[in-house]
């Protein structure tokens, strides 16, 4: 009696007789001989002739990569994204990311193993393969062997293959079904429930955030932000004036205050240079001029090529003649209060750094207006 | 050639050489099926809620404090400078050695083909995972923020910075999280035909339902198994590297610092040895409680727990030659700060530290000696919670004895826990013997897949011998 079945399986009692069944079905049976069993049996994928499991080279391959995007990535980070010097070592200095280029190939290799093995080469989760609804379902898990004829679908002599299965020692035959096996859940279930879920997980975070949000005492993580302490420029209630600031006492003076009373530029002209040309005051002010004053005026302190002149500015030109006629008191006094569009520099440059400064424009005018006898005599030819 | 005798050479060596059945008595796949599975299907006994209640309580007030230290802050620990690492980097280290002999036995016995480990590698393989479990919880409440640990793992952000992959800190990050996953992996493979058979057994729908999704639909077809067996076995083979390499790591968070004490090469061995030391300690605790409250004294033989008792005492020699090794080292440095460290591990404050360290792992062992007392339940035991005991007290004596006096007499600090402390390690035990009771009441505790295809006469007779 020719039927569409899924399979026709063969119940045996021990592993042995399994075996030993297997040749003698092989190649006298219609679509594909495959066992179920409790246990892995040994031997057992030579007899059916399964192909050689490819894990262990999808392991490797997962491995190396692991390996490498590992290295490449510590490499990358530590030395060129973000270079940072630790204990002294080189930037390059692959040996400290052998550690977790180890982990991350190990991670790699046995996650691909697992779940390569379940998902890809297994074809699991399956809750719909007609085996599962079998009756010999519950023997296979527990101590019988089936030897099953898997026609899936095919129109098959039943009667001829389960009398074949019992010549050879089945003690009893089962056949199964082309209907697939109901599952655990249907899918629709399945679904809903894993819609629920996400649904009861944002509900769950946008409420805990609005009552966080209405309800700040409850704050959890506070990261520090509650300090005790009075900030400048604040309000605070514990001085009687709700200021978080004293004002300092009457007549205070600051540490190294010094009044400037020069009210003009004629006024300034008369003011003396009070230190000496000496190399260590040159190469003073050529530091402060070039931290402060080079921004605009330019490194050579002609006012061309600076950031101030790119965006249209006209910053003075201090080798300039009018400038050089100018008496050092008369550019002391500027920086101080400023001329023009430039503000003060009094605030960021001591008293004694802006007579190096007026030095040091001196020797920039001069060397800007070299005249030859400025040049040694042996140079000079 | 007959293979009868290729197959059974121990037919010709006398009875005591040769390798004792792996069950008591004999058992048939039913049998086998009916003593492991079933605890799973009923309700489990009074002494055993009596038990959960305790240890959950004790799991409880650990919680608590754990709690109170995140709102408080680290504070409440005994730590303080030079004494940075206190009880928190003690037990962190404690457990995850704990954790080292389930991957052994489940790994590297697999490897050597050592049959007797399929009836314990189930509960080792568990104690693994929960011992990790307790361990990673120190670190994470040890950043005292704990909700900023996310900064350990290197995602892009708007800082711009990476984690330093250079600080043995962060090797630590990637082993143990490594070592979690691919452990709770190895476990859930192993389960999944268990799973398979609890659903075709059970009656229960609501329990049906979840062991089908657990067991992912499996149906023991043989091509399913020759994959699987092949992915077990390659899985196995790395988490041997991995398992060496997990204590390794955590011990170079010691031996690339400049701490006197910690500064050795001895250091990676000497702890790999030291972690399978206190887990096959853990593991007999646990088992000869699991044998005799679940009846599985048949598939749990004295043999295994023999077997055990002999890796411990090997361990506790080699924990011997590491501790003397060490001392040789310390006098052959010819470095003062060094000699001043080893005098202290037994001469100076904490020297009691030592001399508990020293009695608990080397000479209370020695015991294991007498075959008698490898197979009494008191004497197992005692020395199981002496290796416990022992193998603590050998972190304190490496993290507190060798930082509280470091290179600048005027830092000097004795340490001293907190009730907080003690009460964050007692609730560590807590939760890792609640883990322990719901995994009995919950899983199957023997991998009955595992045991049926090792069982005698399970597998076909092939030329050239058996192939068991």
């Amino acid at each position: 009696m020719n039927r569409e079945v899924f399979s026709v399986l063969g119940i045996f009692d021990s592993a042995q007789q399994l075996m030993d069944a297997i040749p003698a079905v092989k190649g006298k049976v219609p679509g594909k001989l495959e066992a179920y069993t409790p246990y892995p049996i040994h031997g057992i994928d030579k007899a059916l002739e399964l192909r050689k499991s490819p894990i262990a080279g999808m392991v490797l391959v997962m491995g190396f990569i692991g390996a490498i995007s590992a290295m490449v990535f510590e490499l990358w980070t530590e030395a060129v994204d973000y270079p940072m010097m630790t204990a002294g070592k080189p930037f390059w200095s692959w040996e400290a990311f052998v550690p977790i280029m180890f982990e991350a190939m190990v991670l790699f290799a046995c996650f691909t193993g697992g779940l390569g093995m379940l998902f890809l080469l297994n074809r699991l989760p399956m809750f719909r393969h007609p085996m599962l609804s079998s009756r010999s379902m519950p023997l296979v898990t527990r101590d019988k062997f089936a030897l099953a004829v898997e026609t899936e679908g095919q129109r098959v002599d039943v009667d001829g293959i389960s009398r074949l299965l019992q010549s050879v020692g089945a003690r009893s035959i089962e056949v199964v079904e082309q209907m697939p096996a109901t599952g655990p859940a249907s899918p629709q279930f399945l679904f809903r429930f894993t819609v629920g879920v996400m649904v009861a997980c944002l509900a769950a975070g946008y409420l805990t955030y609005w009552v966080i949000k209405l309800y700040p005492r409850a704050i959890p993580m506070v990261h520090m932000l509650d300090q005790p302490r009075l900030d400048p420029q604040r309000e605070d209630s514990f001085f009687r004036d709700g200021a978080g600031m004293r004002m300092p006492a009457a007549g205070t003076v600051a540490r190294g205050y010094m009044p400037y009373l020069i009210q003009s530029e004629n006024e300034a002209d008369l003011l003396p240079n009070p230190l000496p040309r000496t190399e260590e005051v040159l190469k003073k002010g050529r530091l402060t001029f070039n931290t402060y004053c080079s921004v605009c005026h330019g490194i050579l302190g002609d006012g061309k090529p600076t950031l101030t002149a790119a965006y249209g500015a006209k910053p003075a030109n201090l080798v300039s003649e009018s400038i050089r006629d100018y008496a050092d008191g008369r550019l002391y006094h500027v920086i101080t209060m400023g001329k023009n569009a430039m503000t003060s520099y009094a605030a960021d440059v001591g008293r004694e750094e802006r007579w190096t400064v007026v030095h040091y424009v001196r020797v920039l005018q001069r060397a800007l207006n070299a005249r030859d006898e400025d040049i040694p005599e042996e140079a000079r030819k | 050639m007959n293979s009868r005798t290729v197959s059974m050479p121990g037919q010709i060596l006398p009875e005591s050489l040769r390798t004792p059945p792996i069950t008591a008595g004999p058992v048939s796949l039913a049998e086998l099926d009916e003593q492991v599975l079933s605890p799973v299907e009923r309700k489990p006994p009074k002494a055993w809620f009596f038990a959960f209640a305790f240890t959950s309580a004790v799991m409880l007030l650990g919680m608590g404090l754990i709690g109170y230290t995140i709102a408080t802050g680290i504070g409440v620990w005994g730590n303080n400078i030079p004494v940075a690492w206190g009880f928190d980097i003690i037990n962190f280290v404690f457990w995850v050695g704990i954790g080292h002999a389930g991957t052994l036995i489940s790994a590297i016995l697999l490897l050597f083909r050592a049959r007797w480990r399929n009836a314990i590698s189930r509960s080792a393989e568990a104690l693994t995972i929960f011992a990790i479990m307790c361990a990673t919880l120190f670190p994470l409440i040890h950043v005292g923020r704990p909700w900023l640990a996310f900064w350990l793992f290197p995602y892009p952000n708007q800082r711009g910075i990476w984690p330093n992959f250079r600080s043995p800190l962060m090797w630590d990050v990637f082993a143990v999280n490594t070592y979690f996953a691919v452990s709770l992996l190895f476990w859930y493979l192993g389960l999944v035909p268990d799973f398979a058979s609890l659903r075709e057994r059970t009656q229960s729908k609501i329990r049906k339902f979840f062991y089908a999704i657990l067991s992912a639909g499996w149906r023991g077809s043989a091509s399913h198994w020759h994959h699987y067996e092949k992915a077990y076995l390659v899985i196995a083979g790395l988490a041997t590297g991995l398992v060496l390499s997990v204590h390794s790591v955590v011990s170079f968070d010691f031996a690339v610092s400049l701490v006197p004490g910690w500064h050795m090469t001895i250091f990676p061995p000497y702890f790999v040895a030291g972690a399978i030391f206190a887990g096959f300690a853990m593991v007999v605790i646990v088992l000869v409680v699991v044998r005799t409250t679940m009846r599985l004294e048949n598939l749990i033989t004295l043999y295994h727990l023999e077997v055990m008792n002999k890796i411990i005492l090997t361990c506790a020699c080699l924990m011997g030659y590491s501790y003397l090794m060490e001392a040789w080292t310390a006098w052959y440095s010819m470095n003062s700060y060094i000699h001043h460290t080893f005098r202290q591990y037994v001469a100076g404050t904490y020297w009691w530290a030592g001399w508990t360290t020293i009695t608990c792992n080397i000479v209370i062992p020695q015991l294991l000696w007498v075959r008698r007392l490898r197979r009494s339940y008191p004497a197992m035991i005692f020395v199981a919670v002496a290796v416990t005991v022992g193998m603590w007290f050998e972190r304190f004596v490496i993290i507190v004895s060798s930082l509280h006096q470091d290179f600048l007499p005027s830092a000097w600090h004795i340490y001293k826990p907190t009730l907080v402390d003690c009460g964050i390690l007692l609730g560590t035990f807590g939760l890792f013997f609640t883990l322990v009771l719901l995994f009995a009441r919950v899983l199957p505790v023997i991998a009955s897949t595992e045991m049926k295809s090792v069982l005698p006469g399970m597998q076909p007779r092939r030329e050239g011998g058996t192939h068991e």
